[in-house]
């Protein structure tokens, strides 16, 4: 049962690789915007598209981790 | 942990809500219902807010323009003008993701938690982004267009046809299963007025969020197959 819980853990740390990138993509966007405010549109759209992909690693490590608890007992 | 995992489980299943006595019985599950529900509500409320339009918009008609024209108008943006046939499909497919990730407020369940849901989605869109590129270019140039941008890359082209659908997929019901489990597990620590703050994140917000990013993903892998390679560099800047 504990290397159950580590090995789903280990899996949730994709959260890590999603969270700095969703981090960067949000701080250049934010500059973009303050630096184009008539462009935020457009920009929000690239920002929303790159932290749809950027989270899906995430997402992916998350599923697994509940697949890990569900399957291996 | 235990029972936490079998609690978690038994949500997990597609319920069965009813079978139908033919052919030795069909299972119909609880998100099939529910959908079944949705779609209901779905038509009446357009056979409703249809009624009686006029040229000059009162009452609810003006709320049903502005949400229609902002559908209209966001996909023709990806799509162009020569995409603008698949805006109804891709609308249709918004309000009703909207609408299931929604159902979570008044207490159903999601039907986006159920796999097969989010897979047929996906499956659909995976279609569609293929007979846009089918109708756009010819059977040669949507046969030519697994090579771009060098024939090199043709495998890793043909595997995105199963990559696409199943990130679609997998984010969609990866997003309302992850909020549906962080929601439990608040719950089971605080049951009263703490999970109203990250309901209204979970359910309203993120579900509103992963609508959009269903439909903009479908509309822009859409595009993308549409475009001939004259004009991709213009469209390299989005």
């Amino acid at each position: 049962m504990t290397l159950v819980a580590i090995g789903a853990g280990i899996a949730v740390m994709t959260g890590i690789g999603a969270g700095i990138g969703i981090g960067i993509a949000t701080s250049k966007a934010t500059e973009a915007i303050a630096r184009q405010p008539e462009a935020s549109g457009d920009i929000n759209k690239a920002l929303l598209l790159g932290c749809a992909l950027a989270e899906a690693t995430a997402i992916y490590g998350f599923v697994i981790a509940v697949l890990i608890i569900l399957f291996l007992k | 942990m235990e029972e936490f995992a079998s609690e978690l489980m038994s949500q997990l299943e597609s319920k069965v809500s009813f079978i139908i006595p033919i052919f030795g019985g069909i299972p119909v599950a609880t998100s099939v219902v529910i959908t079944w529900g949705i779609m209901l509500f779905l038509v009446v409320l357009s056979r409703i807010l249809v009624r009686n339009l006029k040229m000059v918009p009162t009452g609810p008609q003006v709320y049903l323009e502005a949400v229609v024209g902002w559908l209209n108008k966001f996909f023709e943006d990806i799509l162009g003008k020569e995409g603008k046939r698949y805006s109804p499909y891709l609308g249709t497919v918004a309000l009703y993701i909207g609408c299931a990730n929604l159902i979570g407020v008044i207490g159903l369940t999601p039907p986006t938690k159920d796999l097969n849901i989010t897979a047929g989605l996906a499956i659909m869109s995976i279609f569609l982004i293929e007979y846009s590129g089918f109708k756009a270019k010819g059977a040669k140039g949507w046969i030519k267009s697994f090579a771009e941008p060098m024939p090199l890359l043709a495998p890793i082209n043909v595997l995105e046809l199963i990559i696409r659908p199943l990130s679609l997929c997998m984010r969609l019901f990866g997003n309302v299963l992850g909020g549906f489990v962080v929601m439990e597990l608040i719950k089971l620590v605080v049951p009263a007025i703490i999970p109203i703050p990250f309901s209204l994140y979970f359910d309203i917000f993120d579900g509103l969020i992963q609508t959009y990013v269903f439909v903009f993903l479908t509309a822009l892998f859409m595009k993308e197959k549409m475009e001939h390679e004259s004009v991709k560099h213009k469209s390299e800047r989005l």
